[in-house]
């Protein structure tokens, strides 16, 4: 281990070990944790009926699709894109 | 309305940041569009909304309603519409929509990810300590706090950045540090509460500390197995205990990197810590310091939507720590 990355992982021991009895939550420590964590993370079944839509994020790509296609272009338009921003 | 939007749309989803500013042939053509709505976008304003339109750039319907049973209805209203122009308007082929050539393409509002760049989909989730000790999601939130589903925001890790984790003469046992550039990316960018909106990104001076690093577990000729582990604190305030904003966290997570395609199949990490406080666009945070988990996980590229910008990539030079 090279000197830098030894600081670097002292540095991430002392914040985790220093972190603990502060903090609402405990730190991560162990992979066997994150399975659990993650599916209570992601988005639910429930929430992500809107995402079994099949969206462009090119409006081009759309047009060219819809004119190949005969079909009409639904446009969801946001100040931050829905895919992508909160 | 799932239905419609699958079978008798060709749906899109766009930032109306970028779409609202861009000078080429695609903004142009939005803005025809939008232009025969009521949101014109005078003096650079918002056309945010749900537009139903033709290939050649006829409204059929635009509206921008909370109440999914309205917008529905102005959906189904659109497709009536369509269905009664004249087979000239809609048939397929109808309009003919050249390529638009790269070069052609305003270069400050098309945004499109980094070549071979690792793209990573991120969510994030206000939490709570389950019966059992675990974290889980929140089942309600009191009333006037908001943002009890799961957020979501893309990562962009550049060609460069991701080929320097993995040295040639790699070893298990070996810990090779993620570059700054990408640790103070994804502090200041990604390692935030935007589960309510939009909240105000971290600025430099507000890493307090920030460490992520790789230990190399195995190596075979085909593969390196990874883990990821970091801690970072960013607050407003040097003093955390006077700080009105923050997040506390640590990190764990795994990367495989493929030998024989020389690429990461999978970097996927979690953040978990106490995250406090809320910006002007984000209110209604819960009071106190409380839980927040952030997944992060390796996305193809392939699918349409693994193409969408982070969010923090309007400014995409301090995006990418160019300054």
């Amino acid at each position: 281990m090279g000197s830098s990355a030894r600081k670097s992982l002292m540095i991430v021991l002392a914040v985790v070990s220093f972190a603990g009895p502060a903090l609402a939550v405990e730190p991560l420590k162990l992979e066997e944790q994150l399975p659990k964590l993650i599916a209570a993370i992601k988005p639910k079944p429930e929430e992500s009926k809107w995402l079994s839509i099949p969206w462009e994020t090119s409006l081009w790509t759309a047009r060219q699709k819809a004119t190949a296609e005969g079909k009409p272009i639904l446009l969801w338009e946001m100040d931050g894109n829905p895919l992508g921003c909160t | 309305m799932v239905k419609m939007a699958r079978e008798d749309f060709v749906p899109v989803a766009m930032d109306d940041w970028y779409q609202r500013r861009r000078k080429d042939a695609e903004g142009e053509f939005f803005r025809g569009v939008a232009n025969q709505g009521p949101r014109k976008g005078d003096g650079g304003g918002t056309r945010q909304g749900v537009y139903a339109f033709t290939a050649g750039g006829k409204l059929l319907a635009y509206r921008n309603h909370g109440d999914p049973i309205i917008m529905r209805d102005e959906v189904a209203k659109a497709l009536k519409k369509f269905n009664a122009l004249p087979e000239a308007e809609r048939k397929p082929g109808a309009v003919t929509v050249p390529d638009i050539e790269e070069a052609k393409l305003d270069k400050q509002y098309h945004r499109a990810p980094p070549k071979d760049a690792l793209i990573l989909r991120q969510h994030g989730r206000v939490l709570e300590k389950g019966d059992s000790g675990d974290m889980e999601s929140c089942k309600e939130i009191p009333s006037g706090v908001r943002g009890i589903y799961s957020s979501r925001d893309m990562v962009w890790i550049t060609a460069d950045e991701w080929r320097s984790l993995v040295p040639a003469d790699v070893k298990a046992g070996q810990t090779i540090e993620l570059p700054a550039k990408v640790v103070e990316r994804l502090c200041r960018f990604h390692l935030l509460d935007n589960t309510r909106g939009e909240p105000p990104m971290w600025s430099k001076e507000q890493i307090r500390r920030s460490a992520m690093t790789l230990t190399v577990d195995k190596v075979t000729p085909q593969q390196v197995t990874m883990t990821l582990r970091g801690a970072a604190l960013m607050t407003t305030d040097a003093d955390d205990k006077k700080a009105d904003r923050g997040f506390d966290c640590t990190i764990l997570g795994t990367a495989v990197f493929d030998r024989t395609t020389k690429a990461f199949t999978a970097f996927n990490f979690v953040a978990l810590g106490d995250a406090w406080g809320e910006g002007g666009l984000d209110k209604g945070a819960r009071p106190g310091r409380n839980p927040l988990g952030i997944v992060f996980e390796q996305v193809s590229g392939k699918d349409p939507a693994d193409k969408v910008a982070p969010q923090a990539a309007r400014e995409v030079g301090a995006y990418l720590g160019r300054y």
